[in-house]
């Protein structure tokens, strides 16, 4: 059954005894942060605090296992609980390209407006923002929808840019030109002096959620694609203070504007790369106009830096589970011939990884060139391009492809040296060289890469034809069940989701 | 010190085994087996009932890939198999492996080997595992042979059998040291240190035949005697014949392999270059012995372990693996008069073509120097990975994380010209030469201090007030259930 709200997938999760209640006052001062931190380095329960001051956090509710981070993506879409990555990804692939329409319902029927404030009674201080490492600019809201119209057109953009809180009415949001929101914002409203619309949609239901990490083409119905995830129409409600429909399941909406020509500090932040880092730079002021709310509303929150290495968290897991169908669509779609596109498991966001059955370099060159162009690329750092038959999200055998078959004579492919645009979150550039410039790129231009790691040897192609032969799928059958017969439990080891294609 | 006997004990009491009880030939079944378990991070797997008189277990000194599981590393088997604990740390095992060095053998002499000659067998009664190809798999085993008072122990690879003859690939070092003729023994189910001394004597550059005095520097195993060869006393197969230097120093050169990655060819499946042979194959040249039978000897109940050929964590790459990156670790520290080295890995996830180094950068620029004095001293690889001091080697997806995120894509990968010579272990290339390349993932040692960006981390994201917090309030928030340690079972 796909969750209609995020309370009713905590409640999912509870029954399956993953939901861990703590009903002792926690502080949203580092302590939430530091018991979701700990569950996520021990891929326990999630958290759900019950008492902090007037609400309720939930930290990273959507973290899958580092072996199979699509589990709880999958668990509130209603997907079977043992799929292999490769059915995982076909499934979500065709809930995707079956888009469903929205539905309005009357504020009478939508939760979210079951506390209202508008006006003077506004009070984004009144909530809990967790402030989630020592050494963070400030208290954010980082795991929300953001909700943007193109003034142009009938279009409005679904995201997902962290914001942070500066007093009762305003907040700074992480808007890094190049991306579909920062782009209106930066090239249309602002050059226009005139404030963009928007609304914070906080603990909005899973499908929603998923969406706005996707890399939804621009001018499509954002909605209609998490109606397309859960199966139904997604439920959306006027808001009370702008034209702006929002979801109506949500935990809490925030209304506002963010004004041309405004900026507030932003950041340090520990970021998705698993490092704390600045400097505290310029974004785009958020001015709040009205809150709408559930009762004893629950807002989710990720400890980001944590979905790296061996730990997963919200991000990294809804990176595998959600943005890596979508780009192996949006490439199919494009005309390419892939398999799969996957984000490197341990490291969310700087690489991919696609398997694709054409090999030829010109092919593979025109695929770089054209994902390196798309918006939302600036994260993306490199490419890495394996065989067909290799699973994208195996490290070992990608890190296999890497070092056996990736020559570092013709394989490593540069876009220049100081050529491609970056955004400032990077590690590797000095303050300098990210700058604090209008729009929140990095000063400093960069390179970006791609990788051939697929085995053009023809010896070995035909070694792995000879693998894949019927009588080697025989053979490997006949042996599983000898191990399974002699006690191995399958369903522990890596066979299903690694081996699914094969 | 641990025979391989002990060593399946030991790996039994801490539930890394499992016994197929059912009926499994020898002939391509039981390594079909092997190689699914192997790819999939199984325990080691004992085979009770194949039709030989030995049992056989695959799987004894491989290991899980370290993205694959958190709390087994892919060389926990070796390090209990050297006899230490298991949850000694790399470096440490490292350090034992570098600090060895030639040591007298004299109080290991023992009066009798375990295993005794079997009257009236030959090699198929003996049950030895073969490919589906026909190939013997005796990849993990040593062959002793004396010469001039000296007795070597030299890896092997299984080429070919018949009922009372054994064909092996040597290092081509070991040939051309070896007569044409010689008496010698097959020895399968060794100690591992016997196994790491024999690739440290004849596969990483100058030859060092003494090999069990290399060994006994590592290990006290039990030794004896057999017509004037010294063995592993208990080994679990002996198999004693004539050895014949196919291709020899003094004769023609038709049968001698003499080269690395060579293509693969219908009568030769074990080719290096299907990555089918043994991995010590990969960076040594190779030369053809053959072994005809003239007694056989086992231990009660023996057991021959063998490693499925060509898979990706098979027990030869591990122990390739740790072979070189010892064999590094020992040169590149102290090569400038310090040890800024903390460790090195060729991680077996990379199947030989990548090796990681963790170190302090002394000075700008001295990362090039480190990437390139390791490929001055292995030939196996061409990609270095640098990374920080800080990186621990039991977390690869970590180092990899740092790869990706911390080095610039532009100005920390670097390329070499291209008249490097060509590394052995990728087979990309038909030329000789081409470039090499290391990432350097370690902080610009002129960066000030605020440029570094600190990793986050349960002791970096949050003050020691909040921690001990956190420790005192860990039962009031039932911290314990949330864990859940069934869970770690469950998902590794």
């Amino acid at each position: 059954m796909t969750a209609d709200s995020l309370r009713d997938y905590l409640r999912i999760l509870e029954a399956r005894g993953e939901l861990h209640r703590i009903d002792e006052s926690v502080s949203w001062n580092l302590e939430a942060s530091a018991v979701t931190l700990l569950l996520n380095e021990a891929n326990g329960d999630v958290p759900l605090f019950e008492d902090v001051d007037t609400a309720r956090l939930v930290g990273d509710p959507y973290r899958g296992s580092q072996r199979r981070p699509w589990d709880r993506i999958a668990l509130a879409l209603g997907l079977p609980g043992d799929l292999s990555y490769n059915e995982y990804y076909e499934s979500v692939i065709d809930r995707l390209k079956d888009p469903i329409e929205p539905r309005t319902v009357s504020p009478d029927d939508a939760p979210c407006k079951q506390q209202v404030q508008t006006g003077d009674d506004v009070d984004l201080l009144q909530y809990p923002w967790p402030y989630i490492h020592a050494g963070d600019g400030g208290r954010y809201s980082n795991l929300h929808t953001l909700i943007a119209p193109d003034p142009d057109s009938e279009w409005v953009d679904w995201s997902y840019h962290r914001s942070m809180i500066h007093d009762s009415e305003t907040s700074s949001v992480l808007l890094l030109a190049g991306e579909q929101t920062p782009n209106l914002y930066y090239y249309k409203y602002e050059r226009r002096d005139e404030p963009m619309p928007v609304a914070l949609a906080v603990g909005v239901e899973p499908a929603v959620q998923y969406t706005s990490v996707m890399w939804i083409p621009t001018g499509r119905n954002e909605a209609e694609y998490a109606g397309g995830l859960k199966r139904e129409p997604i439920d959306l409600v006027p808001c009370e203070t702008n034209d702006l429909m929002v979801p109506a399941s949500a935990e809490l909406v925030i209304e506002g504007e963010i004004l041309p020509n405004e900026r507030r500090d932003e950041g340090p932040f520990g970021d998705y790369f698993g490092y704390m880092h600045g400097p505290r730079r310029s974004m785009p002021l958020f001015r709040v106009t009205g809150i709408t709310s559930r009762e004893d509303p629950i807002i989710p929150f990720c400890v980001e830096g944590t979905g790296v290495g061996e730990t997963e968290n919200t991000t990294s897991s809804m990176e595998v589970g959600c943005v890596g169908p979508d780009a192996t669509l949006g490439l199919r779609t494009a005309g390419f011939d892939v398999e799969c596109c996957a984000p490197w498991k341990s490291t969310p966001r700087t690489v991919y990884v696609i398997s694709t059955e054409k090999t030829d370099p010109s092919y593979l060159h025109d695929m770089a060139n054209f994902i390196f162009t798309t918006w939302g690329m600036l994260h993306v750092d490199f490419f890495v391009f394996v065989d067909g038959d290799v699973n994208p999200l195996d490290q070992r055998a990608v890190l296999e492809a890497l070092a056996l078959h990736a020559d570092p004579d013709a394989d490593f492919h540069q876009f220049g040296v100081e050529t491609m645009p970056k955004v400032p979150l990077n590690i590797y550039q000095t303050p300098t060289e990210k700058g604090d410039i209008q729009t929140g790129t990095s000063k400093a231009k960069t390179a970006k890469a791609y990788i051939d790691a697929t085995s053009s040897d023809a010896t070995d192609q035909e070694a792995r034809r000879r693998d894949s032969a019927a009588s080697d799928v025989d053979r490997r059958y006949r042996a599983r069940q000898i191990l399974e017969r002699a006690g191995v439990e399958i369903d522990d080891l890596q066979f299903a989701e690694d081996e699914g294609k094969r | 010190m641990t025979g391989m006997r002990d060593h399946l004990d030991r790996l039994r009491e801490t539930d890394d085994v499992v016994d197929v009880t059912e009926r499994v030939h020898w002939d391509g079944e039981a390594e079909a087996v092997a190689a699914e378990a192997t790819r999939h991070d199984c325990p080691v797997v004992r085979f009770a009932e194949t039709p030989g008189l030995a049992q056989l277990a695959s799987g004894v000194y491989g290991g899980p890939d370290q993205f694959s599981t958190g709390n087994k590393e892919p060389w926990s088997r070796i390090d209990l198999a050297l006899g230490e604990p298991s949850d000694r740390s790399y470096v440490d095992m490292l350090d034992q492996l570098v600090r060895w060095g030639p040591a007298p053998i004299d109080e290991q002499m023992v009066a009798e080997p375990e295993a005794t000659v079997r009257d009236g067998i030959d090699l198929y009664d003996l049950g030895l595992p073969m490919t589906r190809d026909g190939v013997p798999l005796v990849s993990l085993g040593v062959l002793a042979v004396e010469v001039d008072d000296t007795t070597t122990w030299v890896p092997i690879a299984g080429r070919g059998r018949r009922s009372t003859e054994l064909k092996l690939s040597v290092p081509r070092a070991f040939a051309e040291w070896c007569p044409r003729e010689a008496d010698a023994s097959v020895l399968l189910g060794v100690p591992v240190a016997m196994l790491l001394a024999a690739l440290q004597g004849w596969t990483q550059g100058q030859p060092t035949p003494d090999v069990p005095a290399l060994a006994a520097g590592l290990s006290d195993d039990p030794l004896s005697t057999v017509d004037g060869r010294t063995i592993p006393a208990d080994a679990e197969v002996r198999i004693d014949g004539e050895l014949t230097v196919a291709d020899h120093r003094d004769g023609d050169s038709r049968d001698v392999d003499g080269e690395r990655n060579r293509p693969a060819t219908a009568d030769d499946p074990t080719s290096a270059a299907t990555g089918r042979g043994a991995a010590w194959e990969t960076g040594c040249e190779t030369a053809t012995v053959t072994v005809e039978t003239t007694a056989i000897a086992a231990r009660e109940s023996p057991t021959i372990p063998f490693s499925p050929s060509g898979e990706a964590l098979a027990d030869d790459i591990h122990l390739a693996c740790l072979a070189e990156a010892a064999k590094l670790f020992r040169r590149v520290n102290n090569y400038w008069g310090v040890s800024p080295v903390r460790w090195i890995q060729i991680p077996v996830e990379g199947r030989l073509g990548l090796c990681i180094v963790s170190s302090e950068i002394l000075y700008a620029g001295f990362e090039w120097q480190l990437a390139n004095t390791l490929f001055s001293f292995s030939d196996l690889f061409d990609k270095v990975l640098i990374v920080d001091e800080q990186v621990e080697p039991t977390d690869l997806a970590r180092a990899l994380d740092d790869m990706w995120v911390k080095a610039h894509p532009a100005n920390d990968w670097v390329f070499s010209e291209s008249n490097a010579p060509s590394a052995a272990a990728p087979a990309y290339r038909d030329d000789d030469s081409g470039s090499r390349l290391y990432i350097n993932a370690t902080w610009d040692p002129r960066w000030d201090e605020e440029y570094i960006a600190p990793r986050v981390t349960m002791e970096t994201a949050f003050s020691e007030n909040v921690l001990a917090s956190l420790a005192d309030r860990w039962d009031e928030f039932g911290l314990d259930d949330a864990i859940r340690p069934d869970r770690f079972d469950d998902d590794e």
